[in-house]
């Protein structure tokens, strides 16, 4: 009996083995497809990471690619020395309330445009507006401060001579050199340069919708809002799922918009410096640019941990709440 | 058919795919392969690859009258790379990619190092026995392993300083320029110490309140008024008291120089966004298109603006403040010079690499490099100084023609000589400052060393004066400008400054014998 059971367990192992070629065989164009993007990833992604341990050494650049191997190992020094920084609850702070801002903003600003998008109904109309929300996209950040610079100066920005002008104020707003408006700043520009973008993927989502069940709920007396709600909506679920697991996922860099780096170093100075400090910047600014890579290394790990654990929680979130998750 | 088709498709889009990322791999190999067999004409002429490391370089490429000369005489050519960013050529260390020829000033210390580059004492032992050195600049250079790498440029001692009145130094000096024809209106007020100044400023603001009293360049704001405070360096340098060294922010002064900031700040004539601007245009703008009273930049400024406001079709006029605004008025230098250059353990041709820097530390070599060719650029005068052909502020010019920039090895006294311009505002300040000079190099001997706990140390001091020192600028009152003083000091103190001052003062006592006569 026993013997009988091992030898067909044999079988059905060895006619699974072989079915699992025959589908490998089946597959082989779609498998060469995804080789090659694992190809890609295993050179630019996980080769990389075997500088982590840098984090736990005390690497010194002359010593070049082998000192990072051979350099001394220390532990949690470089982490311990980041905790213990003057200025690490404060970054830390920085870094998390901008980050969550953006989400908060730059989420649903792409969802609650695509569905007016696809409510319009001059088609030229929505044109011009896809059009000119997205162009910015297409401006590095960079040349965003520099026109944020112009438009927003207290002694020469447009805005506030137009507000000057008209009487609205009667003291210039300090927008780009007030620490309190720093995150304003950064969430709404991040808004305006990134939402037309990302309104893109939630009107293929709404595209993909059958328009029968728009007329048939037209019929069975759904208005308008309704409809959005219980049609649009629930369309675009799975999208948004799965857009809001990545974004979380990213959350420290600044969500599906990115960028928290580049506008925390553009738009940051030393005067709002208070807000505008972010663990990305000082990373970069005390670790990198003197050739500290193991400091530096440290502090991105602590980030990338925190990553990696909003990442999860999210997906279970996800998975628990409306049953699509990423994985 | 059709499936051996598509296979063959497929795989070839894969290799095709493979071999773009095998060409971005290899292109690098293969300059380098090339570089070194180029030969022109009948000589052959040896090609080195030099790395700039300083992003805003003016010159990238070897071309011009001057680049053309030194390859005649030495027949070297350099294929030149400037950097990208400031971390580019430490990720060159790290990864071993190293040219043959380096010039820098931020990674000085981390380059002096046998692992990296060839010691040019051994090299000059070796191939050009005839290259003298003084003792001073070997000294400075010469690290724990008894050699030395480099020897930087724009450096000169006091007694050369003295022995060469007409070499005045260079354009990196502070400077502060006036509006001529707004202080004519005013009626020529006396502008004779720091408090005139500020009466010059007020005034300003009462006459045209539509104007900005002082814009000041984002790189050059403090400069200047420190030293009319008599602070002896930087926020960031050493000063010597006697005999003991102290970190700048803690000079009695210096509080002194807070509460001027503050004052300008809360009386209205500074702006608080200048601390913020990003790129150094935006105060050219003020100064040139009549926005801006005084302009805050570098002792060539009022000659700069003036001929910028002249190719606008402007009128108006900018005139040097003093160099010595206040009788407290000091300025030491602790400069070692600029910066250095670097023979990598990679060069391919140490031999020629080392005779062409002594062509260049040759006077000949010097003077070719600094003023251009003789006869065509410039011509000796027997005074003691060059009658130059060409304006030596005039950018544009002397960065086509590669004058001054392949400055690899030079001194402070040829570099001086090339800024003397009788008649100019900028030569007349250089003078002024001259005479007020101090020279103490061997505070500046006081460098932390790569991956030390000093250098982490300075760092975050440094990082932290950066954001404290605008908070005590904008300070609303003057208690509170005072109060963020104290806070700033006594943050640099728990980021471990006391030690970092028991280190210098340790180092300087072993170093400043160097400089003993």
């Amino acid at each position: 009996m026993a013997l009988d059971s091992s030898v067909d367990r044999n079988i059905r192992f060895s006619k699974r083995r072989t079915q699992f070629f025959k589908q490998l065989k089946r597959q082989k164009v779609l498998h060469l497809f995804v080789g090659l993007g694992m190809i890609f990833l295993l050179i630019f992604a996980y080769t990389p990471m075997f500088g982590i341990i840098m984090a736990f050494k005390d690497y010194s650049i002359s010593t070049g690619i082998k000192g990072i191997f051979t350099s001394e190992w220390v532990g949690f020094k470089h982490f311990n020395e980041f905790i213990n920084d003057y200025r690490f609850g404060e970054i830390v702070r920085n870094t998390l309330a901008l980050s969550f801002l953006k989400v908060l903003f730059t989420f649903p600003a792409p969802i609650i445009l695509a569905i007016l998008l696809s409510e319009a109904k001059n088609l030229r109309f929505k044109k011009v507006v896809q059009t000119v929300s997205y162009l910015p996209h297409f401006i590095s950040w960079v040349v965003v401060a520099g026109i944020a610079f112009s438009f927003l100066s207290a002694d020469i920005g447009m805005i506030n001579k137009a507000l000057m002008s008209l009487g609205i104020i009667d003291k210039p707003l300090d927008i780009l050199t007030n620490a309190d408006h720093f995150w304003g700043l950064a969430v709404g520009s991040a808004v305006w340069k990134e939402v037309g973008w990302w309104t893109i993927i939630f009107l293929a989502a709404i595209a993909g919708i059958n328009p029968t069940l728009y007329e048939a709920a037209q019929i069975d007396g759904a208005g308008r809002l309704a409809r959005i709600r219980h049609i649009t909506f629930q369309g675009m679920k799975g999208t948004i799922v799965v857009v809001l697991i990545l974004t979380i996922g990213s959350i420290l860099g600044g969500g599906l918009v990115g960028s928290n780096f580049e506008q925390a170093f553009l738009f940051g100075n030393s005067i709002n410096n208070s807000t505008s400090e972010i663990v990305q910047t000082y990373a970069f600014k005390v670790g990198l640019r003197d050739g500290r890579f193991s400091y530096a290394a440290a502090i991105d790990l602590i980030q990338s941990i925190i990553s990696v654990i909003l990442i999860f929680s999210s997906n279970y979130i996800a998975k628990r709440a409306s049953g699509s998750s990423l994985f | 058919m059709m499936r051996i088709k598509k296979g063959l498709l497929l795989s070839l889009s894969l290799v095709l795919s493979l071999s773009l990322l095998v060409a971005c791999g290899s292109n690098n190999a293969n300059t380098n392969e090339n570089a070194g067999k180029v030969s022109t004409g009948n000589d052959e002429v040896k090609e080195l690859t030099l790395f700039i490391d300083a992003p805003w370089y003016p010159v990238s490429e070897w071309k011009g009258p001057i680049a053309e000369k030194i390859t005649e005489k030495t027949g070297v050519k350099l294929k030149v790379t400037v950097a990208a960013d400031d971390r580019q050529l430490p990720l060159m260390i790290s990864s071993g990619d190293l040219p043959d020829l380096i010039f820098t000033y931020s990674q000085i210390d981390r380059l002096s190092d046998s692992s990296l580059s060839y010691p040019w004492n051994e090299l000059i032992e070796q191939y050009a026995p005839d290259f003298v050195i003084d003792n001073t600049r070997i000294a400075i250079h010469t690290m724990d392993d008894g050699n030395f790498y480099t020897v930087r440029n724009s450096f000169a001692t006091q007694e050369e300083m003295a022995a060469n009145k007409y070499a005045i130094g260079s354009d990196g000096n502070p400077g502060i320029a006036v509006r001529e024809d707004i202080l004519n209106e005013l009626g020529n007020p006396s502008l004779n110490s720091v408090e005139d100044f500020v009466n010059v400023l007020d005034m300003v603001k009462k006459k045209y309140p539509d104007m900005v009293p002082l814009i000041m360049d984002k790189d050059w704001i403090e400069q200047y008024f420190l030293q009319q405070f008599g602070v002896e360096a930087l926020l960031d340098g050493w000063y010597e008291r006697d005999g003991k060294i102290e970190y700048a922010i803690k000079q009695p002064e210096m509080l002194d120089f807070f509460k001027f900031m503050n004052k300008l700040y809360r009386e209205g004539y500074i702006l608080a966004e200048n601390f913020a601007y990003t790129n150094d245009q935006i105060d050219d703008e003020y100064a040139i298109s009549g926005k801006a009273f005084a302009h805050s930049h570098t002792v060539s400024i009022a000659d700069t603006d003036n001929a910028k406001i002249k190719s606008n079709g402007g009128s108006h006029t900018f005139k040097m403040l003093p160099s010595a605004l206040s009788k407290d008025a000091k300025i030491v230098s602790t400069g070692l010079g600029f910066a250095g250059t670097f023979i990598t353990k990679n060069n391919k041709d140490p031999e020629a690499s080392i005779k062409f820097i002594e062509y260049l530390a040759s006077d000949e070599g010097k003077k070719l490099t600094m003023f251009g060719i003789e006869g065509e650029h410039w011509t000796w005068n027997e005074e003691g100084y060059p009658n130059l052909n060409y304006d030596p502020s005039d950018a544009d010019f002397v960065n086509s023609n590669g004058i001054k920039w392949w400055y690899l090895y030079n001194d402070g006294i040829t570099e001086g000589l090339q800024g003397y311009v009788p008649g100019t505002q900028k030569t007349q300040a250089l003078l002024e400052r001259k005479q007020i000079t101090q020279y103490k190099p061997e505070i500046g001997l006081i460098q932390t060393q790569p991956d030390s706990e000093e250098k982490t140390i300075k760092t975050k001091v440094d990082e932290m004066i950066k954001n404290e020192k605008v908070k005590i600028y904008l300070a609303g009152s003057e208690e509170e400008a005072i109060a963020n003083y104290e806070n700033m000091l006594k943050t640099a103190d728990q980021l471990g400054l006391p030690q970092l001052v028991d280190w210098a003062n340790d180092i300087y006592q072993k170093k400043k014998e160097l400089f003993i006569k």
